[in-house]
Parts: C-alpha cells; sequence; structure tokens
C-alpha cells in the first residue's frame, strides 16, 4: 500500500509529508511535482517513475499524493486520497493552503489514526474522533492572507450556492453545535440534445446524502417512495420510480429495501453518502434548447437560440448558464438580448470565441432567447464556418425539484432520547452535469 | 509564508544567529514544565522538519518529554522520534524503555496501542529486539484495538528485522490472530500476513476450506478496508471444484452493490477468476451479469473521473475476456463534452471493442459528432475508430467508409489527413471495394503535411493507378521532391511509381527511371538505395517477375492487432483493480526492480547477483539486442538504490573468478594444457589477479564490457566465433585497454592480433599496433594488456554518453570492428593543476555549464574522500555552513587539460552533487565517472 503520503501546494511547497514505510527516497515529493508539471493538462491520476507508483488527487489546488512500489490497487488508492480530503473537511471546516498549514499538527495525527504502514485503518470521521486529540485551529475570515489570495474558482457540483452551506462548511468538532441533521437529494442530469431538440442520450446519477450533527449519533430509519424498483428489466415500462441500479453506504443496512423501501442507517458525524443510484430511463428534461442558424451573407451569420423552462411555475432555477462556441475566423460577434431583459447578461469572450449567456433566475414555464449575430473574417464562408458554431453546454441547477420523483417520505429517528426533537432538513436539489445540445 | 528561513542564504550572517538563537529558546522551552510551552516548542520544530530543515539537534531534549502523561504531547513527541530515530539510532535507544512502558500501561488501551504501532515505525534494528516483548503480550491484549495495530506491527517490523521476527515466532503468533474473535482484528491480520506473504516470497497466508470460512465470516462484519484485504485473500484461493466456487461467488456478489470502488473492483477480481471453475453455463452467465450495473455505475460522473478512469480500464480487460458482461449498454460509454481527454480517449477504445452489427449504426452516428469536436486528439482518434470499426465488421465497412467520405469533405485538415490514413487500411483488407471515394482522396493532395498521411495517400494512387488517370502526373508531383521527404513518404514514392511502370509503362517509363537515378545515386538512406537497386535489377532482368513481386498477395490486417493477446490478459484480469490492470502490463515489468532489493535476503543473494551479471554483460541470451546490451553498466545511471550498488561491486569480483572456473570445468583438454593455461594467464594478466585484493587503494577497477560477441561476423572473411571483453583502466598514471580474448568456435584459432582505435576526441592511441598475446585455441581464453598514448589524431567533435571509441581488430583470420566504452575518470590527469585559486576563478566562468545531480548511494564520508583523492580528483576546499554541513569542493583535469569542477555535500543517503564541465556533454560522463569512483572497487 502506500509509502508516504505527502500534500503539496500548488506551487509544489510539502505542506504535509508523512513517510510510513521509508521506502522510497526523501526526494519523491519533488520528483512528483516534476512530474506532474510535465502534462499539459491536468495530470493523469495515476502514473509511474522509476518504479515508484504516483496516485494524486487534486483537492483546493493542492496535490493530495500517495506513493507506492508495490503494484498497488488504483481504485482503492483513489478513494483513499479522496477519503482522507473528506476527513480533513469534516475537521477543519474548509481544504485550502492556509488551514493545512495552521493544522498540520492535527492532519499528521489524522494521518497516523487513519493509516497504519501505510495501510488504511479508520477512514471514518465519527470513529477517529476519540482518538483525535488536536483541536482545529479556524482561519481569520478576513486575514489579509484571505483577502490577497486571488479566489481559486472551483466548479464543485456538490456544494449548491441555493442555500447557505452552513453543513457543509462546518467542522464536526464544533463545540456547541445543533442538534440536527441535513439530508439532500442532489440529482445531476445528463443530457444530449441533437439540433432538432431531440434527446439522444439521457440519465440521471443521483445520490442521497446526508449531514448529520445528531447527538449521540442515533440509528435513522429513512423511508422512499413506495412505487420505487430497483434493476430495469429490458421492455419494462412501468409508473413508478426505477433505479438502474445503486450502492449504498456501509453505515446502511438495505436488507429491508425490496420489501418496504425503507433503508435503516446508523450515521456517522459530519457529510456521508447515504446511496448512490443511477437512472437510464426516459425523463421529461427540465430545459429545452431550440438553437436557429441563419447564413445572412456569406460572411455573416445569425444565431438564435430560444430556452424554455419546461416545469412547474412554482420552481425558480436558480441560475442558468449557456455557453456557445463561435467559429474560430469570427472577426466580431455581437449578442443581443431582448429588450427589458432582466437578471440577464451575455458576454461575447473574444479569446475563447465563447459567447456566454449567464440567466440569474428563472421560473418555470418561462421562455428567453438570444441573438448573436457574427461577422466573420475574409478567409472563411459563413457556409464552413456555421459547423463550428456548437455544441451548447448548459450549467444550471433548480432547488427544490427533482426529475425522478424519488422522496423521502420520512426520516424517523429511533431510539431517540430525553433530548429536544431534533431538526431534520430535507433538500432536492437538480443540477446539470453534461447538458449538451449540438448543432 | 514570512518566516525567516536560515536555510537560504548560506552567507547571510545575521540569518545564521538568528537560526542559533531559535534553537536556544526551543531548547529552553522544551526544558520547562509548562506542557503548553513544551506543546508549542514541539509543534515549531515538528514544522521545521515538515519543511525539511533538520532539527535533528534537538533530539535529547524532545526525547526527555516522552514520558508526559499528556497524550497531546506525546503524540507530539512520537512524532518527532519516528522521523529521526533512523537516522540517530544510539539516541533511539534512549526512547524504547518509554514505548515498553506504555505499551504496559494498565488502564488506557489507546496508550497501548500508540505505543505499539509508534514503535514499530522506528525502523532501528537495534531496537527491534526490545520491542519484542511488549508485542508479544499485545498479541493477548483483552482490547481488539491494540491486537489489532499489534497485527500490523508484527508486519512492519518484519520489514527491518525478518530474521528477528522468525526466529522469535511471531509470525505464529500472526497466524492465530485469524481465529480471534474481533473481525477487524482477522482483516488486520490477513492483511499483515499478505505483507510477510510479498516480501519473503512464500506462502504465509495458507488458505484452505477452514481459513477461507474465517475469512468469508470476518468480512461480514469489518469496515471496507478490511473487506478489501479479505477479497484480496480470497482472491489467491484456488477452489476446489466449481461447487466451492460457487459458494465463495455467493458470499463475494454483494460486495458488487459497496459504495467504494475498491470493494467493487476486488470483487469483480474474485468474479473474473472464480467464473473459470464453473461448469454450469447458466450460472456462469447469472453470476456474470452480475458485475454489469456496478460496473457502470463506476462510470457515473459522481464518481471522480481519477475513478472513472480507472473503471474504464478495467472495462476494458473484463469484456475482452467476457463480452457478454457488458454488451448493450453502450450509451454510457459516448463521451460528455466535459469529461477529460483521459477518458475520452478510453471511452473510444472500449466503444470499438463493443462494436457489432447491430449497435454499428448508433455508434458511428456517435463518432461522427466527435469528428467535430475541438480536441484534434480526440477526433484523430475518433476517425481511427470508425477505421477500426470497418475493418472488424465487414458488413458495416460500408457504413463506416461512407462515414469517413463525409469526413473527407470537412476539408478540415487534421481530419482529412487522419482519414487517409485510416481508408488505406480499409484499402489494404477490402482491395478494389470502395473506388467511389478515390476522387475525394485525391482532391486532398496539397494538404498532406503529415508524413504518414503523405505516404499513405502515395500508396493508395500507387494501388490505384489503373483506376485514377492522372496518377502519373500525380506522382511525377510528389516524386520532385522527393530527397527532401522522411524515409516512409520516399518509400512509398519509390513503391507507387514502379507500380504505375509496370500497369501503364509508357506513362511511368520517364519517371521510374528518373527516380531510381536518384534514390540509388543521391540517396543517403541505405534501404531506400537497396530497395532501388534491387526494383533496378528485377526490370533489367524479368519484368514480369517484378510484376509478379510487386503485387503479389500481401497479409491481410485484421482488428485483431488491437486485442491482448490471451496469456497477458489472463495474467491482466488476475490483476483487476491493480495497477498493472491500468498500466497494461504484467506486474513484474514496473514492480520487480524494486521488489528485488528487498528480497535481496541473504538466501538470495547469489541469484541476484547472478541476474545482474547477465545484465551487465549485455544479456548473453540475447544477442539480438547487442547495441542495447554492450554495455548497459555504462548506462546505469545511478538511480538505484545503494543496495544494487553494492551488489555490482560484489558481482564483478564473483564474476571474473566465476568465469575462469566454469571455463576450466567445460574444458576438455589433457590437464596439463588447463595447467599451462592457467599459468599464463597468471603471467599475461597479474593485474586482475593480484589487484582485487589490493584494488581499495589503487584507482577503480572498470568493469569488463563484451565489445564483440561470438555471433559477430568479421568484416572480410565473415568468421564468426570471436568474443572479445574489454575495459579502458586507469593504472597509476598510465591509461591501459585490458582485453580479453574468447575463442568459441570449435576448429579454429585465432592469433597475430593488432589492434587500431579509430579517431577520438581525446587523442587516445595504443602505444603499438601489435598486441602481444599467445594465439587464442578453440574454447579458450587469453588476455592482454595495451598502454595508451594521448598523441593520436584529433576528432573535432566532443565525446557523447555513452563514451565509445570506435576500434579495429585484425587477426590472423579476419578483421572486426566494434566500439568500447569509456568512462571519464580513465581520463584524469593524475597531477594536481586547479589551485584554490584556478577554482573560484574557473567556477565563476560564464562559459561552463552547470548541473545539480543527485546520486543515490550511501557511502561512509571519509571513505567517500579516500575515493577521490585516490582517482585523481583533487580536494580544493571545505566549508560548513550555518547548519553543519560540509560542502566540498573537488577538481579534476581531463589530460586535454580540461578543467572538471565539483561540489559535494554528503548526506547519510545520498551525495548531492554539483557539477561544473566545460561542455555540457561531459555533464552526464561526470556523473557517471563520479558514479563508478564512488561504487566500484
Amino acid at each position: 500500500m502506500f509509502s508516504q503520503i505527502f500534500i503539496l501546494s500548488p506551487r509544489g511547497d510539502t505542506i504535509i509529508n508523512r513517510d510510513f514505510r521509508s521506502d522510497l527516497p526523501k526526494s519523491t515529493p519533488e520528483t512528483f511535482f516534476r512530474q506532474a508539471k510535465t502534462y499539459s493538462g491536468d495530470a493523469n491520476p495515476l502514473f509511474n517513475v522509476d518504479c515508484i507508483q504516483f496516485a494524486h488527487i487534486k483537492r483546493g489546488g493542492l496535490y493530495i499524493v500517495g506513493t507506492s512500489r508495490f503494484n498497488l490497487q488504483p481504485a482503492m488508492s483513489l478513494e483513499l486520497l479522496d477519503r482522507l480530503a473528506k476527513e480533513i473537511k469534516d475537521f477543519c471546516g474548509v481544504i485550502n493552503e492556509e488551514v493545512l498549514r495552521k493544522n498540520f499538527i492535527l492532519i499528521y495525527e489524522i494521518l497516523d489514526e487513519s493509516f497504519d504502514f501505510g495501510y488504511p485503518q479508520l477512514m471514518a470521521t465519527e470513529q477517529i474522533k476519540p482518538l483525535i486529540v488536536n483541536e482545529p485551529i479556524q482561519p481569520q475570515p478576513d486575514s489579509v492572507m484571505n483577502s490577497l489570495r486571488p479566489k481559486i474558482q472551483t466548479f464543485n457540483i456538490f456544494v449548491p450556492n441555493t442555500m447557505g452551506s452552513q453543513a457543509v462548511q462546518r467542522s464536526v468538532l464544533n463545540k456547541n453545535q445543533a442538534n440536527e441533521i441535513f439530508v439532500d437529494i442532489y440529482e445531476k442530469l445528463n443530457v444530449l440534445f441533437n439540433s432538432s431538440a431531440y434527446v439522444i442520450n439521457q440519465s440521471i446519477e443521483g445520490c442521497i446524502q446526508m449531514t448529520s450533527f445528531l447527538q449521540g449519533n442515533p440509528p435513522l430509519k429513512l423511508a422512499l417512495n413506495e412505487d420505487l424498483q430497483i434493476g430495469r428489466q429490458q421492455g419494462q415500462y412501468s409508473a413508478g420510480v426505477i433505479l438502474d441500479d445503486c450502492n449504498f453506504h456501509e453505515c446502511v443496512n438495505a436488507n429491508e429495501l425490496d420489501m418496504n423501501k425503507t433503508l435503516r442507517i446508523q450515521p456517522p458525524d459530519g457529510q456521508f453518502v447515504v446511496m448512490n443510484y443511477r437512472i437510464s430511463g426516459d425523463y421529461a428534461a427540465p430545459f429545452r434548447l431550440f438553437p436557429i442558424i441563419e447564413e445572412i451573407s456569406s460572411s455573416k451569420i445569425e444565431v438564435t437560440i430560444k430556452l424554455k423552462a419546461c416545469f412547474d411555475a412554482k420552481i425558480i432555477a436558480s441560475y442558468a448558464n449557456i455557453r456557445i462556441p463561435i467559429p474560430k475566423q469570427t472577426a466580431n460577434a455581437y449578442p443581443e438580448l431582448v429588450k427589458n431583459a432582466q437578471q440577464e447578461t451575455a458576454e461575447y469572450d473574444s479569446n475563447k470565441k465563447i459567447i456566454e449567456w449567464q440567466i440569474k433566475k428563472l421560473c418555470g414555464g418561462q421562455e428567453r432567447s438570444l441573438k448573436i449575430k457574427l461577422t466573420l473574417q475574409a478567409t472563411q464562408t459563413a457556409h464552413t464556418a456555421r459547423k463550428e458554431i456548437g455544441p451548447i453546454a448548459m450549467n444550471f441547477e433548480i432547488p427544490m425539484f427533482n426529475v425522478s420523483r424519488l422522496q423521502i417520505k420520512y426520516l424517523r429517528i429511533e431510539e431517540r432520547g430525553n433530548t429536544t426533537n431534533p431538526h431534520r432538513w430535507v433538500r432536492y436539489i437538480t443540477q446539470s452535469s453534461s447538458y449538451v445540445c449540438r448543432i | 509564508m514570512s518566516r525567516p528561513s536560515a536555510s537560504t542564504s548560506s552567507s547571510n550572517r545575521s540569518s545564521r544567529s538568528r537560526y542559533g538563537k531559535e534553537v536556544k529558546e526551543l531548547q529552553d522551552a522544551l526544558n520547562q514544565n509548562k506542557i503548553e510551552s513544551k506543546r508549542d516548542a514541539i509543534r515549531k520544530i515538528i514544522d521545521a522538519m515538515t519543511r525539511g530543515k533538520d532539527v535533528s539537534m534537538l533530539f535529547p531534549d524532545v526525547a526527555k518529554n516522552m514520558e508526559t502523561s499528556n497524550l497531546e504531547l506525546k503524540k507530539l513527541v512520537y512524532l518527532y522520534i519516528i522521523n529521526y530515530a533512523k537516522i540517530m539510532p544510539d539516541l533511539a535507544v534512549m526512547a524504547v524503555n518509554s514505548f515498553r512502558k506504555d505499551a504496559r500501561d494498565k488502564t488506557n488501551p489507546f496508550l497501548r496501542a500508540l505505543a505499539i504501532r509508534t514503535m514499530g515505525c522506528i525502523r532501528v534494528k537495534l531496537i527491534t529486539e526490545y520491542l519484542l516483548d511488549p508485542l508479544k503480550e499485545s498479541i493477548k491484549d483483552e482490547d481488539s484495538y491494540v491486537r489489532k495495530t499489534a497485527a500490523i506491527c508484527i508486519s512492519k517490523l518484519y520489514d527491518v528485522s525478518p530474521e528477528l521476527i522468525e526466529e522469535q515466532g511471531l509470525l505464529k503468533l500472526l497466524e492465530n490472530l485469524l481465529n480471534d474473535g474481533n473481525a477487524m482484528v482477522v482483516a488486520n491480520a490477513v492483511c499483515a500476513l499478505l505483507i510477510v506473504q510479498e516480501s519473503k516470497g512464500t506462502t504465509m497466508l495458507q488458505l484452505n476450506p477452514y481459513t477461507i470460512q474465517k475469512i468469508l465470516t470476518a468480512m461480514n462484519e469489518c469496515n471496507e478496508w478490511g473487506v478489501i484485504y479479505c477479497l484480496d485473500a480470497l482472491a489467491m484461493y484456488i477452489p476446489e471444484d466449481g461447487k466451492e466456487a460457487e459458494a465463495i461467488l455467493e458470499r463475494v456478489s454483494p460486495r458488487l452493490n459497496h459504495n467504494n470502488p475498491g470493494v467493487v473492483l476486488s470483487a469483480c477480481k474474485i468474479m473474473m477468476k472464480f467464473l473459470d471453475y464453473l461448469q454450469n453455463p447458466e450460472t456462469i452467465r447469472q453470476n456474470a451479469l452480475k458485475m454489469t450495473a456496478p460496473l457502470i455505475s463506476l462510470l457515473s460522473l459522481g464518481k471522480e473521473p481519477e475513478i472513472q478512469y480507472v473503471a474504464l480500464k478495467n472495462i476494458n480487460l473484463i469484456i475482452q475476456k467476457r463480452p457478454i458482461i457488458i454488451e448493450k449498454d453502450i450509451k454510457v460509454f459516448f463521451c460528455n463534452f466535459n469529461d477529460p481527454i483521459y477518458i475520452k480517449l478510453q471511452k473510444l477504445e472500449v466503444l470499438s471493442k463493443l462494436a457489432n452489427n447491430d449497435n454499428i449504426q448508433q455508434i458511428l452516428h456517435e463518432l461522427k459528432e466527435y469528428t467535430q469536436e475541438v480536441d484534434v486528439e480526440f477526433v484523430r482518434k475518433s476517425v481511427r475508430t470508425i477505421g477500426r470499426c470497418a475493418i472488424k465488421l465487414e458488413k458495416a465497412a460500408e457504413k463506416c467508409v461512407t462515414a469517413l467520405w463525409e469526413c473527407l469533405k470537412t476539408k478540415v485538415n487534421y481530419v482529412v489527413m487522419e482519414s487517409i490514413i485510416v481508408i488505406r487500411d480499409i484499402f489494404r483488407k477490402y482491395p478494389r471495394k470502395y473506388e467511389m471515394i478515390l476522387k475525394d482522396l485525391c482532391e486532398n493532395l496539397k494538404s498532406l503535411e503529415d508524413p504518414e498521411a503523405k505516404a499513405s495517400m502515395i500508396w493508395i494512387i500507387g494501388e490505384y493507378v489503373d483506376t485514377i488517370e492522372n496518377a502519373d502526373s500525380l506522382l511525377a508531383n510528389f516524386s520532385e521532391n522527393f530527397k527532401d521527404e522522411p524515409a516512409n513518404v520516399q518509400h512509398q514514392i519509390l513503391v507507387a511509381v514502379m507500380k504505375l511502370f509496370l500497369q501503364r509503362p509508357n506513362d511511368g517509363k520517364e519517371l521510374i527511371h528518373n527516380l531510381l537515378k536518384t534514390a540509388t545515386i543521391e540517396c543517403e538512406n541505405p534501404d531506400l538505395r537497396d530497395r532501388a537497386y534491387i526494383y533496378w535489377r528485377m526490370l533489367s532482368t524479368d519484368p514480369e517477375l517484378a510484376k509478379k513481386i510487386v503485387f503479389t498477395e500481401r497479409p491481410t490486417i485484421s482488428d485483431s492487432s488491437y486485442t491482448i493477446e490471451n496469456e497477458l490478459l489472463d495474467k491482466l484480469i488476475e490483476n483487476i483493480g491493480n495497477l498493472s490492470s491500468v498500466y497494461t502490463k504484467k506486474p513484474e515489468s514496473f514492480v520487480k526492480k524494486l521488489r528485488d532489493v528487498l528480497n535481496s535476503k541473504i538466501a538470495d543473494k547469489i541469484d541476484d547477483v547472478y541476474d545482474q551479471d547477465q545484465l551487465m554483460e549485455g544479456r548473453p541470451e540475447d544477442y539480438s539486442d547487442q547495441q542495447g546490451g554492450q554495455s548497459t553498466v555504462y548506462e546505469n545511471n545511478y538511480d538505484t538504490s545503494s543496495q544494487i550498488q553494492s551488489q555490482i561491486q560484489q558481482s564483478q569480483i564473483q564474476q571474473v573468478s566465476q568465469k575462469i572456473d566454469l571455463l576450466e570445468l567445460d574444458d576438455n583438454q589433457p590437464q596439463q594444457q588447463q595447467q599451462q593455461q592457467q599459468q599464463q594467464q597468471q603471467q599475461q594478466q597479474p593485474q586482475i589477479q593480484t589487484q582485487i585484493p589490493t584494488q581499495s587503494i589503487q584507482n577503480i577497477r572498470i568493469p569488463f564490457a563484451e565489445v564483440l560477441t561470438a555471433i559477430t561476423p568479421g568484416s572480410q572473411t565473415q568468421i564468426q566465433g570471436l568474443s572479445i571483453e574489454a575495459a579502458f583502466q586507469k593504472n597509476g598514471d598510465k591509461i591501459v585497454l585490458d582485453l580479453k580474448f574468447t575463442n568459441k568456435t570449435q576448429d579454429k584459432t585465432f592469433s597475430e592480433f593488432g589492434i587500431k582505435f579509430n579517431k577520438n576526441p581525446f587523442k587516445l592511441q595504443p602505444d603499438t599496433i601489435e598486441i602481444s598475446c599467445q594465439p587464442v585455441f578453440p574454447g579458450q581464453t587469453q588476455i592482454a594488456q595495451l598502454s595508451i598514448n594521448t598523441n593520436g589524431p584529433a576528432l573535432e567533435e566532443p565525446p557523447q554518453m555513452p563514451y565509445k571509441i570506435q576500434v579495429a581488430l585484425k587477426t590472423n583470420l579476419d578483421v572486426f570492428y566494434f566500439f568500447i566504452p569509456m568512462s571519464l575518470s580513465v581520463l584524469f590527469s593524475s597531477t594536481a593543476s586547479i589551485t584554490q585559486q584556478k577554482f573560484i576563478e574557473l567556477s565563476q566562468a560564464q562559459n561552463l555549464a552547470r548541473k545539480q545531480e543527485v546520486l543515490q548511494i550511501t557511502i561512509d564520508p571519509q571513505r567517500m574522500k579516500e575515493k577521490f583523492e585516490r582517482n585523481y580528483f583533487f580536494l580544493i576546499g571545505a566549508r560548513k555552513d550555518e547548519r553543519g554541513v560540509e560542502l566540498l569542493s573537488y577538481a579534476a583535469t581531463l589530460v586535454n587539460g580540461m578543467p572538471l569542477l565539483v561540489n559535494v555535500i554528503h548526506t547519510q543517503t545520498a551525495i548531492n552533487l554539483q557539477l561544473q564541465v566545460p561542455h555540457p556533454t561531459l555533464m552526464p560522463l561526470l556523473y557517471q565517472a563520479i558514479g563508478f569512483i564512488l561504487t566500484l572497487n
């Protein structure tokens, strides 16, 4: 298994370096950083330099790296690093360079409890919590360092910006914590339209995620739709919610799922995914895009894009961003919104040759449209250039909405002590994962 | 970070004093009574340690605090001790008592476990035996947390002192832990046994129906990582019959629904392996299909892209072995526009495997979309995938060709080029079938920048000279720049023009004439020239025959070239969920080298040395690889650990003596002659016999390299059977060449040896052309030595790595040409000519090339100095920086007067070098020479 685990800053400085087996040279972090920098984009997650195997993930701009000399198990290794990152996040609230530098002693302690001789032992926050003696040090929120540091743009599909993510960014060690539990149903949509708005491929990847701050970790019972069915038979159509496949966290007992659609959960502290599921069946896509391309002359093209929100009018998408790649030979582009457009912007990025159309709020049933006037350079004609337009990619988030209709009927806290009734928060969030319209 | 960093500026006096002050402050804080101040001090120390600063001088002060009752402080102290114990074994012994005491603490199991865990991390042999007693007790501890820690601790200590652990019967105790009542303890015992098994190389974990039951039971209760250890152990088991395999699969298959991808893939490994033992096809099918949904779930976008990548690699292998597992779900392998490129390429790979006559329409539709994307690499691979589908599926080939036809029409340069390459393969597979696209192909002649595309296009024209009316003018255009084209394009032009002439003699007459002339007279590429000559002769003797040869039937190509052969596939299936399935390489190919080092226990040593031997000698069993093999030792860049180095040293000595022994044993000649021969050897090469023991006070001895193998023929009469090993040596202030001739013929005798060197950069030449050496009779070996001077003709070129001298060797039978590798260390001048003043001047000069290097060897600093001095690397100066690190400056002069400067910092595990040489090409040679000096005797 792992010989060393180290965490490097984006510049390659060693923040954490724990050597479990002393069978690799001390200079291994440098070797790693050099090699990782040779890739043009993101480095391959697994590579090998002089018979040293490197597995790494990138979180918050930091490299979290495990090394080994053996034929290690890549899926397990990457999962381990990911869990480690989650553990650190559970303890410290967030992962970034400053927090790690402040808490390096704590992180060494976490590492020592989680791994022995490079083999994972206890990798769950609530299991190691009693063994940890150090307290996390929170970074100064308004320190000079913070304001000077450029904000790293990370697009994390699991951190919604619909609700203040107080649950996510809080450390589990917080003393006077409220007795509460958050249950989120996230669904990420994967839809591919062809140019006539016909769906070519679609799927849903969803998960039920819990963030538990329950005192005493009492067992829970979670009930799902009664018409839930797991496993899809060929050619079968059913009115119920059909999951193609699902898998569970190890704290979940799914024996009763088939019978009465309930899960028994022994919740650990902090954030964990109760269940992942996958649906490949048809569903009504929440947004439809209608692109129209017209060749006005041999050097001018007009692109009109209509967007329709096909969901209930009570539901409001918190944002919808649309990116339209346009031909490389574009001399100029003018995106035009309809008159009186509110909470909407459209901009042309002449370096990337992309039109960014951003809509801040969109109610169900509404329609929006955008017209783009392109002028081409003399070297290309409109006829060949039009093929370079697209595909249109869309990012959005719709709170309190899910397309699969998977629902939480109830969440019962069993063996509740004499404490007050804990708060239970349930929310539904639908996001785009890959929502693309070809032209 | 704005902390004062003491390590950066060595000359800055204020930082030095500040550093000293800091150390003093920390010491004071550690010696105070207040826990808080101690804790803060150790925090600071560990912070410095993490940044790579040396805080080892505080060891005594820190270790004093071990006996604290404050757990937080204790953990910090332990962390520090683990880090420095190996460097300071003497001081680490101080810590032992505290460990022993904590490990027996009555009240707190966490404290006991902490002590057991930490002491296992101190990898010092000296300490191991003190730890055995507490370890033995902890195996029987009442607390499972302690027992599970003890299990791993045994494997840790086995890594440090295997003999001791075996002697004390700890492995037996470890096996007993398999019967423990706690699942975590069982899982850790399984894990520890597997670790020991890995390093020991023999079976430690006895797998039988009884232990299998134990493991299966434990698997239900332990955590996910424990499950993985258990699954790994199960995967090694060979079931007795189908029934048992089925029963185990029954227990394993629920693990496929775990959300830890590591568990899923480990379970798949067992499933794939055990399916082979089942007989009933229906059971096999049912079990195989259990893997489908979980494998596809690994690809969901919610998973990290890294995991998806691993999953795709494994799916690619699994479907080659059992295609039914993923037949229908092709849509999940369609690329998402935001997939990282490494995932897209893998998905294409899987798609081409899944393509069949039913789904090809759907797949082609997707692939066509991909050809319009932005990423060039992805687009090219998509076009290639269309071609692969065409070759794989004969019925669908027409659809694929139509798709490629559309690609051609896009006129996008890289799409067109890739399409042409693919169409060439399709034409080869289905000759004369898709001529309708020739016209569109021929419209794209101008934009062919990529040589492969160009060569493909010319091949296509040549193949269809009878159909393409203007083939002659097209080929004439291509021939215009014939001389400037890369080799593969030249070849295709030649072949195509030849075809043109054979099919349409009138149109091609002039063209072939000019082309053959150019190719035979003006071209330097021997392959091309030879081919042109052959064509020419064929045409002049028998044009009909030429036609037959040029238009001969070619072997067909098929898609199987992309699949993995069965033997490798089975090996990789065994390694599902391991790295080899991702690299698609056998585990030996990337793990072996280091594991050999690990395994170099006394028992294995001789074997290992022999392996190294073969490596160094240019792999005698593999003559085809002469060029690479001849001087492997010279190209060895000393990155490997010191153990290999020491093995090489030993093998040198053994090699020489072994070889002679072997020869004598094999020899059937009368004993008298043998003795005579032995005497001759002793007379002729007293150096070798006598120098070995005294080498350490002489110059280093460069190992022999095989420079001429017995199957290399001579240049005139093609005599084979003379094998020569050679090495340049420094002998005092003289340079000598040691030669070892071995006659491997049955009936020939080599004599009258003479030698001449080709021009070389350091003007080396032998004193005399004749070599005084006895005739070498069949089966015999003779040794000769010649002295070398530096008055020869000069080659005005800097030496290249590896530096070799070309030599012509005359014998009574034939003349042989070969290269003898040379180490720069032989060329050091034996007189010290660089003064301290000169050194400073030179090191500041702008025209010197500079480079930092690290030599990963362990050597005593005194011995290092000695070795440098004896090999004419002269110590110029030494200074210490504020941390007490000593920087040594060395200089050597080459025989032609070139200075070589080296700054050396000696550390425990490595030597840091700063090299300065007048010419960059000398850099690797100097690095190699230093490696030789320090590692060879």
